[in-house]
């Protein structure tokens, strides 16, 4: 039987995950196999008519990606909660970089892990949180 | 699960539509792509599986049909999954999906539950989607 690691403390960070750039090629691939295939994320010439010089990267793309990263750095615990507002538009070409930070942590209500996605701007593209348990006590493994 | 400060029920338009019931299933070959486009293991079921699900032709019906009521075009503005037991390759489950306007600002949330056929709860997720009226678009917009 192995002992269970201890639980990270508040105020510990997050190895930093940069990911992308996302090419057009790549954004295409993700409207195929998720489904959303909103043309804004796809057609230059839609995207520069709402004042994007490119089109921007789906949020939910950007999003589910902090999953891995989790699993990365504690993959002991299961993910049970992930939720997060986009802020502004990650454009295609940007590289993008995931942070976290611990905020609190107990057994009885898991890991709050603040999260952020941060573009080519100096202000987030996603805020975003999540809840992390031991196994024992349920979530998403 | 909640996103946010709770906006009041939009009383001037439109009954919501009924709640969209359907048995999904967990495909390994889908879960194993959308896994690698998110950076994930192609062995396991992501977090955001279900936002597959709501890409299916009776939920994107609904929410076109209310986006050319109000002539607008939907912006997805927040996302959140939460569950009580993991999501399994090849796995059936029950999926009611529930619509509901917002009017201040003006938003439509997606509330979906997942449980398994007989019931247990599984998970949930919510997805806001703030309803941009074509009005305010840059001339030609979306």
């Amino acid at each position: 039987m192995t002992a269970l690691r201890p639980l990270p403390e508040a105020g510990e960070r997050l190895p930093p995950l940069e990911i992308g750039p996302f090419d057009a090629a790549a954004l295409i691939r993700y409207a195929q196999v998720s489904g959303d295939d909103n043309p804004l994320h796809l057609d230059d010439a839609l995207a520069a008519r709402i004042g994007f010089p490119a089109p921007p990267v789906h949020g939910m793309k950007l999003l589910a990606a902090f999953e891995p990263m989790l699993r990365a750095w504690r993959g002991d615990l299961v993910v049970a909660q992930l939720g997060g507002t986009f802020v502004q538009p990650v454009l295609r070409g940007d590289k993008v970089t995931l942070t976290g930070r611990v905020l609190r942590a107990s057994p009885e209500e898991g890991v709050f892990v603040r999260l952020y996605a941060h573009g080519s701007s100096r202000a987030p593209a996603i805020m975003a949180d999540a809840t992390l348990r031991q196994p024992s006590s349920g979530g998403n493994g | 699960m909640t996103a946010g400060p709770a906006a009041a029920p939009l009383a001037e338009t439109p009954r919501d539509p009924a709640p969209i019931a359907m048995r999904v299933a967990v495909d390994a070959r889908r879960a194993a792509d959308f896994a690698r486009e998110i950076g994930a293991d192609p062995h396991t079921v992501s977090l955001a599986y279900p936002a597959l699900w709501l890409t299916e032709p009776a939920v994107r019906a609904a929410v076109t049909r209310i986006c050319e009521e109000a002539d607008a075009v939907p912006v997805h503005e927040a996302q959140r999954f939460a569950y009580d037991k993991p999501l399994a390759i090849g796995a059936v489950y029950d999926l009611v999906v529930t619509l509901r306007r917002e009017a201040k600002p003006p938003r439509l949330v997606l509330e979906a539950s997942l449980t398994t056929p007989e019931g247990a709860p599984v998970g949930r997720c919510e997805t806001v989607l703030r309803i941009v009226p074509r009005a305010g678009l840059p001339k030609g917009g979306a």
